[in-house]
């Protein structure tokens, strides 16, 4: 269970995020949707304790993440890159972060299977493609076997297979009771995912609900989408 | 406690730092045999040549200090990991200084004896290693803060190699407040290597603390 | 190639750590002067000063970090991983699909940081000495211009000493840790000079001679030899990091 309540961030002087507030609930995969800049990643930076709010709380099972004991037995994070040093070979990486949350080696080498990348375990992360850096990365928040994943834009660098794996591991995850939270852009694969959709643009939760609530009468999620966030005259930038 | 063990996994698995520690006791050991050699030949290169080498070879502790710390900021975002694994910053830095100590005593050891024991200078290893050990923190402590390794590298080492020995030769009673004092006076440069390295973990600790990632 | 040079130079002055070694290696070596004054009246005084007339260019010496630093980022930038999604890709990346020639690259770059460091060297010197002159005046004869020649080659000769190094290691913490120590008040060439004589013919060593008069090495190298044999240290260094450069993947 995800709890964000009235989050509000400022950084360098300008206001980025104003009155956050949204849940994601376990059994579910909660859709966090907007633009680029819209505030998802720092959202979930906040969520994740990386970075603090001026105010308001975000919890994870009712607590802030830098006071969960061995977090990642709890939350499982998929940010940008893969979090490992270009030096270090999959399997090192996988080790240390394995030993800080006093887990066994054994599972560096599950999870490497598990996102298919055993043969590259001896490999150096920084030879690693765009596609294989995201999979060490999930590798790397599945270590714990939580029971929260928390993604930013987890098909980013996927090719077809690999965006199909995904879909069907992040629904088998919700089926399996656990709470998932993904940021994404790309409406159609959100809408096949999803259970539950968050909104935000510039800084401010524009909707929430269920993934029909939010498409609403609207074709799609994205004709949906597109009416929620209008843009000024301008580009689509 | 699992802190330390993941930090030392880290810092054992960092290619750049075992190049490192090898480049730093080669060096103390090419320095020790051209002073015994200059000695040799009559004409000794000054005083106190248990010591002399580690007078320059201690910049590859400063290295180490410096590619230990900005190694979480650099090629990679794994500050992001190591907080995700381990949010509570405090302890973090702490198990940092204390897993970076320990891998580096063994290396100021040996390079510390590959000084001062053909010198004859075995009374001073122990507090030679002491200092060098120190030295690493003291350069870990600031590239945490600064988080790039060049510039980092530049600032300590123009302090410890530049602005050191200018303030020295301007102002005799500065010696006693510059960090690398030990290495030159072992008797009177303790006090001053063991605060600032105390006040600058200190320092690194509370803005690590309040930082964005 | 005068557009691949201007681009090298915006490059250059476009990173904040180059602007560190340009202000520190500009600055120093005079407000040194400055603030030796008093000890270097004392020291004409009493008659310990052999040679006057190396007053003002021997502080230049204190200045060298700012080349050093600035040959070293020079390269070194291009080899710093661009960011997370990619910690393999590195600038030179970039830099190769707009200049594939890779030795015309070089040729520019090496263009520009002789530029900047020149200049930089010029402005140095010329403060260096007129306050020497001020400050004592009586006693220091104004250097010959080709001694001053020489020390602006000195300074830029180590600048491409650094960038040739880094070429090679492709780190910039190496060459820097290793000229640094070297620059401090007991250089470890100069310490070497005292074990063989053939350190006598390391770079920095025998390019001091080029414009230092008083030194106590023990192979005395006339200036325009002296000038020659750096010279071609460089040279060597410059070409094996450039066949490297050529012939490694990026």
């Amino acid at each position: 269970m995800i709890t964000i309540d009235h989050v509000s961030k400022t950084k360098s002087r300008t206001r980025i995020l104003y009155d956050v507030t949204f849940e994601a609930r376990p059994g579910r995969v909660t859709g966090f949707l907007g633009p680029n800049g819209a505030g998802k990643t720092s959202t979930l930076r906040i969520l994740l304790g990386l970075d603090s709010p001026q105010s308001g709380t975000a919890l994870i099972c009712g607590r802030p993440y830098r006071k969960l004991d061995r977090p990642l037995t709890t939350v499982g994070a998929l940010l940008d890159g893969s979090g490992a040093h270009r030096a270090r070979t999959a399997r090192a990486h996988l080790r240390w972060v394995a030993a800080s949350n006093g887990l066994p080696d054994s599972r560096a080498d599950e999870v490497l299977e598990t996102v298919g990348l055993t043969g590259d375990a001896r490999k150096r992360a920084g030879r690693f493609s765009l596609g294989m850096s995201r999979r060490l990365g999930l590798a790397t928040a599945l270590l714990g076997d939580p029971e929260v994943l928390v993604l930013d834009e987890p098909v980013n660098g996927l090719d077809p297979a690999g965006i199909r794996w995904m879909r069907g591991f992040l629904r088998d995850s919700a089926a399996q009771g656990r709470t998932v939270l993904l940021s994404s852009h790309l409406m159609g694969e959100l809408a096949e995912i999803a259970d539950d959709v968050v909104v935000i643009d510039k800084g401010r939760v524009v909707t929430h609900g269920s993934l029909a609530d939010v498409t609403g009468g609207h074709r799609t999620l994205e004709d949906a989408f597109f009416a929620l966030t209008a843009t000024e005259a301008g580009g689509p930038w | 406690m699992n802190t330390v063990r993941a930090e030392l996994r880290k810092l054992l698995t960092l290619p750049s730092l075992r190049r490192t520690a090898l480049l730093t006791w080669a060096a103390t050991a090419l320095l020790t045999y051209a002073y015994a050699s200059a000695e040799a030949h009559g004409e000794p290169l000054g005083d106190d040549t248990a010591l002399a080498p580690l007078g320059y070879t201690q910049a590859g502790f400063l290295v180490l200090g410096v590619l230990a710390a900005t190694s979480e900021y650099q090629d990679g975002d794994q500050i992001r990991a190591t907080l995700l694994a381990m949010p509570r910053r405090l302890p973090l830095q702490a198990a940092k200084a204390l897993a970076l100590a320990a891998l580096t005593l063994p290396v100021a050891a040996a390079t510390a004896a590959t000084s001062t024991l053909p010198a004859g200078g075995v009374a001073w290893t122990p507090v030679a290693t002491a200092y060098l050990t120190l030295t690493a923190l003291l350069a870990a402590a600031v590239a945490s803060a600064v988080r790039r390794a060049l510039p980092a590298a530049i600032a300590l080492l123009g302090l410890y190699f530049v602005a050191g020995p200018l303030l020295r030769a301007g102002s005799s009673a500065s010696a006693a407040y510059l960090p690398d004092t030990a290495a030159l006076d072992p008797s009177h440069g303790a006090a001053a290597t063991i605060a600032w390295t105390l006040s600058a973990l200190t320092l690194a600790a509370l803005i690590f603390r309040r930082r964005d990632a | 190639m005068v557009n691949l040079v201007r681009a090298e130079l915006r490059k250059l002055l476009g990173l904040p750590t180059a602007w560190v070694g340009l202000v520190l290696g500009t600055l120093v070596a005079p407000v040194v002067v400055l603030l030796n004054a008093p000890y270097t009246r004392r020291a004409i005084a009493a008659g310990t000063l052999t040679d006057t007339s190396d007053l003002g260019l021997r502080d230049l010496g204190i200045g060298l970090i700012g080349p050093m630093v600035l040959g070293v980022i020079v390269v070194s930038s291009e080899y710093t991983s661009t960011g997370r999604d990619a910690p393999g890709a590195r600038q030179l990346t970039t830099t190769l699909a707009a200049v594939p020639h890779r030795l015309r690259l070089l040729a520019a770059k090496t263009t520009a940081l002789v530029l900047v460091v020149a200049a930089q060297a010029t402005v140095t010197t010329a403060a260096t000495l007129t306050l020497t002159q001020v400050l004592h005046g009586e006693h220091a004869p104004v250097p010959a211009p080709t001694r001053v020649a020489a020390a602006i080659l000195y300074w830029t000769l180590t600048a491409l000493l650094a960038y040739a190094i880094t070429l090679i290691t492709r780190n910039g913490i190496v060459p820097l840790t290793l000229l640094i120590i070297n620059s401090s008040v007991v250089s470890v060439s100069y310490l070497l000079t005292k074990v063989t004589d053939l350190a006598s013919y390391l770079p920095d060593i025998v390019g001091a001679q080029m414009f230092i008069r008083d030194t106590d090495f023990p192979v005395q190298v006339p200036p325009v030899t002296a000038g020659l044999v750096m010279t071609a240290w460089i040279v060597a260094l410059l070409a094996v990091g450039a066949v490297l450069f050529q012939r490694r993947d990026a």
